[in-house]
């Protein structure tokens, strides 16, 4: 019933911003949550699109965020009321294997976003690379901190494939430059609150911490309250490039971000669906490239997801 | 008026309660002073009692509602809607007074609502709380839209991350409402019904007592203690977006029962509920501080709990009946 309000909405939002044409093709995008700022810009991007291109999006997003159970129903829904084109981002990249199947088998073309599904097919893949932001983003703190200092990561949630890849790029980052000293790396589960407090208690350990490396832009934020809060100063980074980190990037309490182009990956992945239905070309996969945003390039990002703009494709993806 | 009596307890004897209470954080204590040079300074202590703060003034309402052998899962819920109602009041008014009155009256009405539920559907509290921590979320979802409001006036931060005398703001109101809760629930009448409505809600009833409107009154206070936590929260983070609450409500239930309160209702203390705040705490403080693998942390947290909880029931067994 939840869901339903929540679809109803987003028909009502597309209707009242004159998307909906009788003969426009139907896209339904999952996303995994309600709460994160990301996937918030990836169903902007996605709505900004499908505006440009007279089609209709239908998000589909879990009540419970990333719930496992709830996006299985929300497949089995949308497999009886066939869209034209499925935009899917699993809410765990094995356990919704069998929902991949279902849509694969009502024969309806799915684009696979942001995180790359286990099994099942897909007309293409679009998607960030995670290993590569950590990489970068910590690569850009150490080279900053002249490749020396003392360093604290902040891990999100254990298990969870985004963290896999980015705690990986940190560490080799790391291993690049062997002045700088890792002296802890503690989880603050993605959440902000936990961040804060584990940065508290670290501070107590350690008296000088040169720069943090978070794992996304709410423990960075966190992070910062606590250094602030005990009059320490470290550089921080973090991943995502949500609106709040843009701004904290502008405001020098932030080194730096990595983007995860939840707005590009929104329009492009609906373009795609659109460019496949319309037998245009698209590409096997778009991996976006990684780009850090620091105070010399914070600008165009500097600007409300409600009022962005979609990219050109061809700006985008090079045949 | 009420026929049911209770022993009220000395001054001394509330302290010599929670005194006892107390060991299993004290134990915890020396283990991590010995194991961290950094634990018994000044300024982790005070960071301590800051985290500990939160936590309890969320789950000190909670434990007059399991006093009265109810439960309220709506906390967490409660605290994110309200920050983020509060939060942008403050944000579009730019008065922090207004803010901290849509903060309190929102987790007030979200309180009031559980108990009516309660009470005039007589649903029960695990049904009913946990039917408004989804509409809760639904409403904050659908207000927030995915978005993180940030940035609030110093003279609101100063709730969260202001010092006084060299001790931050949220440990002097975590003090406050652990005496407020002490006074209310041993030395007034209102406190004893509840506990005796937990106790055995019949013979409540029978005896005179107003059961509903006890009830009703306990899930408002459970409600305006998350109102109270959602603007620490927002004032201590600098911002807010609809899932802060979440991970807070089971660590809140946790520290109710932690420190003795019992689920079946009628017994246990405010007071054991502080200790089941510091024992959480503690347990993060000293893994952090000691830097354990991150994998590690969950077995750690379990196993600390247990042991801390069993060293309690072994120095209460034989003794009062843990009120």
């Amino acid at each position: 019933m939840r869901r339903l309000s929540v679809v109803a909405a987003a028909i009502l939002a597309a209707s009242v911003s004159g998307a909906v044409r009788a003969d426009g093709e139907k896209i339904a995008v999952f996303t995994k949550n309600q709460t994160n700022p990301f996937f918030q810009s990836v169903r902007l991007g996605a709505e900004n699109a499908a505006k440009q291109m007279n089609a209709t999006v239908l998000q589909y997003v879990p009540t419970k965020p990333d719930s496992i159970p709830e996006q299985m129903s929300q497949i089995d829904d949308v497999v009886v009321k066939k869209p034209d084109a499925i935009v899917f981002t699993p809410v765990d990249y094995k356990a919704m294997s069998p929902g991949v199947a279902k849509m694969n088998a009502a024969n309806i073309p799915v684009v696979n976003i942001t995180d790359r599904a286990e099994k099942g097919s897909f007309i293409t893949f679009i998607g960030s690379n995670d290993y590569q932001l950590g990489l970068q983003t910590g690569r850009y703190l150490l080279k900053t901190l002249g490749g020396k200092g003392n360093i604290v990561i902040l891990e999100g949630v254990r298990g969870v494939i985004t963290n896999q890849d980015r705690m990986r790029g940190f560490n080799d980052a790391l291993k690049e430059f062997p002045n700088a000293k890792l002296l802890a790396s503690q989880t603050g589960n993605y959440q902000r609150l936990q961040a804060l407090q584990v940065m508290e208690n670290l501070m107590q350990s350690y008296p000088q911490i040169d720069g943090v490396m978070a794992a996304n832009d709410a423990m960075a934020m966190g992070a910062i309250e606590a250094l602030e809060g005990a009059k320490r100063t470290a550089l921080v980074v973090s991943i995502n490039g949500t609106k709040e980190a843009i701004e904290a990037v502008k405001a020098g309490k932030l080194l730096a971000t990595g983007d995860y182009h939840g707005f590009s990956q929104g329009c492009l992945s609906v373009t795609a669906a659109l460019r496949y239905l319309r037998k245009q070309p698209i590409p096997k996969e778009i991996i976006l490239p990684v780009s850090v945003i620091d105070k010399s390039n914070y600008q165009p990002y500097d600007v409300a997801p409600e009022q962005r703009s979609c990219p050109k494709w061809d700006d985008m993806v090079k045949q | 008026m009420s026929t049911l009596t209770f022993p009220r307890l000395t001054l001394s004897a509330e302290f010599r309660t929670i005194a006892q209470r107390l060991l299993a954080v004290v134990v915890l204590c020396i283990v991590l002073s010995v194991l961290s040079g950094a634990f018994l300074t000044f300024g982790n202590l005070v960071n301590v009692l800051r985290q500990a703060a939160l936590i309890f003034l969320l789950a000190s309402g909670l434990t007059l509602v399991i006093l009265t052998a109810g439960l309220d899962l709506s906390i967490g819920a409660n605290v994110g809607l309200s920050a983020c109602l509060a939060g942008s009041v403050i944000q579009a008014s730019g008065s922090a007074l207004l803010g901290v009155a849509v903060g309190l009256g929102s987790g007030c009405a979200i309180g009031l609502g559980n108990g009516l539920l309660v009470t005039v559907l007589r649903l029960p509290p695990f049904i009913a709380t946990y039917g408004m921590l989804w509409v809760v979320h639904g409403l904050t979802y659908w207000f927030m839209a995915g978005a993180t409001i940030h940035g609030f006036p110093p003279a609101f931060r100063a709730l969260g991350s202001g010092y006084w005398l060299s001790l931050p703001i949220p440990v002097y109101l975590m003090f406050v409402f652990l005496a407020i809760g002490i006074g209310f629930a041993r030395y007034t009448t209102w406190g004893q019904e509840i506990y005796a409505i937990g106790a055995n809600p019949i013979a409540a009833r029978l005896s005179g007592i107003p059961v509903n409107r006890r009830l009703v009154l306990v899930y408002t206070v459970s409600g305006a203690m998350a109102g109270l936590a959602s603007l620490i929260f927002l004032a201590r983070l600098n911002s807010a977006e609809g899932d802060i609450g979440e991970p807070l409500t089971l660590p809140a239930i946790a520290a109710v029962l932690i420190g003795g309160t019992s689920l079946f209702g009628g017994v246990g203390t405010v007071s054991g509920t502080l200790v089941g705040a510091l024992i959480l705490t503690l347990v993060l403080n000293g893994m952090n501080l000691l830097a354990i693998d991150a994998n590690w942390q969950p077995l750690v947290t379990g196993v600390i709990v247990i042991l801390a909880v069993s060293l309690d029931v072994l120095t209460h067994r034989g003794g009062s009946a843990g009120r």
